[in-house]
């Protein structure tokens, strides 16, 4: 389908390290054959191999969401999995962590459509975080446990190891057609070991 | 368990040792064919059907999961089974120790890691094996009994024996406890 066919939330683009790091999470957390049944049940079979394309190039939009919605098809009912191929997919998108702020900026600049994500608040122990239209469970009945893993993780690797980091928000409707926008708190805590008591 | 659009879906889960048979049932079931070479599943191979059951009219969709059976997938495992409505558990009845393992491991897991008033049913497969039978059918029909599974079948993967009734059956089973 070309670009300019492409109508309303299916219009835009995701950069290939988005689509690598998200398909690396799958082959983590589900193994081959998971990775596998999510991108054969998108119809997007050929892209098992995508390690090998340039990161900094495209794919549609359409063609990555439609991977999302086969992803939320499947492993309908299954948040812990979602939470963890999150924290995958933020490992492997950003290997060495970065700060927290720089991975809000380039999440929103490598998947580009209509939808924001940006820090509302911080201080020391809490950040709050806006999510506009998120494209990770727009369906209804889908939770949003697979980008919530993202930013914990994202977070926690932006900190030292002495603090951990946890998260609450107003509780999720999945019923609700406009549940994919939402508030999320992130809590940032001291880690206490037993020396130090 | 998800109403939406007045259809039902269901997370099902086939579990069993590696090579009892679980990833040709479902092939048998969904695409009608049987492969003779054995290639292990890695992870967890996820597939759809949807179903129109006339006896509670419902229609459903199906979310199979075809758990790998070998020991190195134990801890990512238990995530697979989360939200779980049902398992068909899976035994090669030319092999004991694949009947043992249903009682000291796979129902055990189910139990633990699903949903805990989940259904199950008991599966004797490759029962087109007759001259290499090592488990009777009265000894599977009285392990169903012992493990309060809802039902027990012997299937061919291979000729398609009872396959397309076994996931029926499950499907009934839980719809009939979750739809309640």
């Amino acid at each position: 389908m070309k670009k300019e066919e492409l109508i309303g939330a299916y219009r835009g683009e995701v950069k290939y390290s988005v689509v690598t790091a998200l398909l690396q999470a799958y082959h983590d957390i589900l193994d081959f054959d998971g990775m596998k049944s999510i991108l054969r049940e998108a119809e997007m079979l050929h892209l098992k191999n995508i390690r090998d394309e340039d990161p900094d190039q495209y794919l549609d939009f359409f063609s990555f969401k439609k991977i999302i919605s086969a992803q939320n098809c499947l492993l309908f009912d299954s948040s812990m999995l979602l939470f963890e191929i999150g924290k995958k997919f933020s490992f492997y998108l950003f290997p060495y962590g970065k700060n927290f702020e720089d991975v809000i900026h380039e999440i929103n600049s490598s998947i580009i459509t209509e939808w924001k994500v940006e820090i509302l608040e911080r201080n020391e122990d809490l950040i709050t975080i806006s999510v506009q239209k998120c494209i990770f469970c727009s369906e209804i009945g889908v939770p949003c446990d697979m980008f919530k893993g993202f930013l914990v993780h994202s977070l926690e690797k932006a900190l030292t190891s002495d603090y951990s980091v946890s998260y609450y928000g107003d509780r999720e409707d999945v019923n609700n057609p406009d549940h994919n926008n939402f508030v999320l708190r992130l809590k940032i805590e001291k880690k206490y070991y037993m020396d130090d008591l | 368990m998800n109403d939406i659009a007045k259809k039902w879906a269901i997370k099902l889960a086939v579990l069993g040792d590696p090579a009892v048979g679980k990833t040709s049932l479902i092939n048998q079931y969904i695409q009608h064919r049987f492969k003779e070479n054995y290639q292990p599943t890695l992870g967890v191979n996820i597939l759809t059907k949807d179903m129109i059951l006339d006896e509670i009219n419902v229609e459903t969709r199906l979310i199979l999961w075809d758990i790998a059976g070998q020991d190195k997938y134990e801890l990512t495992r238990q995530l697979f089974f989360e939200g779980c409505h049902g398992s068909l558990l899976v035994y090669d009845i030319t092999r004991s120790s694949t009947f043992h393992g249903i009682e000291t491991k796979w129902l055990d897991d189910f139990q633990k890691f699903a949903r805990p008033d989940g259904e199950y049913i008991l599966i004797g497969n490759k029962v087109d094996l007759k001259e290499s039978r090592a488990v009777s059918f009265e000894q599977g029909s009285d392990l169903a009994k012992k493990i309060n599974a809802s039902d027990f079948f012997e299937t061919s993967a291979k000729s398609g024996i009872n396959v397309k009734e076994v996931f029926k059956n499950l499907a009934l089973n839980v719809l009939k406890k979750f739809k309640a």
